[in-house]
């Protein structure tokens, strides 16, 4: 399958970068894009910043997840506190960076 | 081949060497994010328009 | 799908993260070549060193950039299980890849203090 021009992947990946990530998916959408974002490793602390629901639920289920090991191995209850926009299906594995490296026909990593 | 740098925070000598080994015999561009207000829209086109984009941390 | 050639970054010794997310791509048919740079290893628990063999299992390869490749972090031969590569020779092999990720954060200013021992 060829990568999709009309999607635009960020890789996620260190914890300070919640305004370039919010900054970039809008102006994304706004390009005619869809962002597809996934949050690994430190950055799943990104999910408790009050911007982060609004960004999940512009992307919608199928664009965006975390790593539910990252979250986990950092403290959080990956059973009992979903973060806030997301349901259980979108607590994911490294596969959904592979869906991203695979389908989006463009990626930045933040 | 067009490719896009963009860099998180200061490059450093190891990113300045990675990046002219990279851009050599290439069409390269740039975007700084560690500014106070990226233009985000035009960092979008600029992804848009590359076949490759490098952020650096 | 064609096989994506993938670098990893590693420049802070926070992120050797990077080398479990390279190894998730791996096991979705890609190639997956994590790089320590200037010596900023992670601890090489069992989980870590597994993940590392496990990568060369999978036709990718952990490299150092900048520093000797450790020799606590071996296979059951005893043979470095990390190769070293110079700083000219991987800004070639980057040239060839499908994508680039400098993983977490820039290498830092200080040098952690005993209270991140273990980190």
């Amino acid at each position: 399958m060829a990568a999709d021009p009309n999607k635009f992947a960020i890789f996620v990946t260190s914890s300070q970068n919640m305004r370039h990530v919010v900054g970039i998916a809008n102006a994304a959408e706004k390009a005619g894009k869809q962002p597809m974002v996934f949050f690994t490793y430190k950055s799943i602390h990104l999910t408790k910043d009050p911007r982060f629901k609004a960004l999940a639920e512009m992307c919608g289920e199928e664009n965006i997840a975390i790593c539910a090991d990252s979250y986990t191995c950092e403290g959080y209850d990956s059973a009992a506190d979903i973060p806030a926009g997301l349901s259980n299906k979108q607590m994911r594995t490294q596969a959904f960076h592979g869906a991203q490296l695979e389908e989006c026909g463009n990626y930045i990593v933040l | 081949m067009k490719i896009l740098q963009v860099y998180r925070s200061e490059p450093n000598s190891d990113i300045k060497t990675l990046v002219a080994i990279l851009n050599r015999d290439r069409e390269a561009d740039e975007f700084y994010l560690n500014v106070e207000n990226p233009d985000y829209d035009l960092l979008v086109a600029k992804v848009i328009a590359a076949d490759k984009t490098v952020s650096w941390w | 799908m064609e096989s994506l050639k993938v670098y990893f970054l590693i420049a802070n010794r926070m992120y050797g993260d990077g080398v479990r997310s390279g190894l998730g791509l791996s096991v979705e048919n890609h190639y997956a070549f994590p790089v320590i740079m200037n010596g900023e290893f992670p601890p090489f628990t069992n989980y870590m060193s597994d993940n590392i063999a496990w990568v060369k299992d999978m036709e990718g390869q952990v490299y150092s950039c900048g520093a000797p490749a450790p020799d606590n972090c071996v296979d059951e031969d005893g043979d470095k299980l990390i190769a070293e590569i110079s700083l000219e020779e991987l800004g070639e092999a980057l040239r060839d890849a499908d994508f680039i990720i400098p993983y977490g954060l820039s290498k830092q200013t200080n040098e952690p203090p005993p209270s991140c021992s273990g980190a």
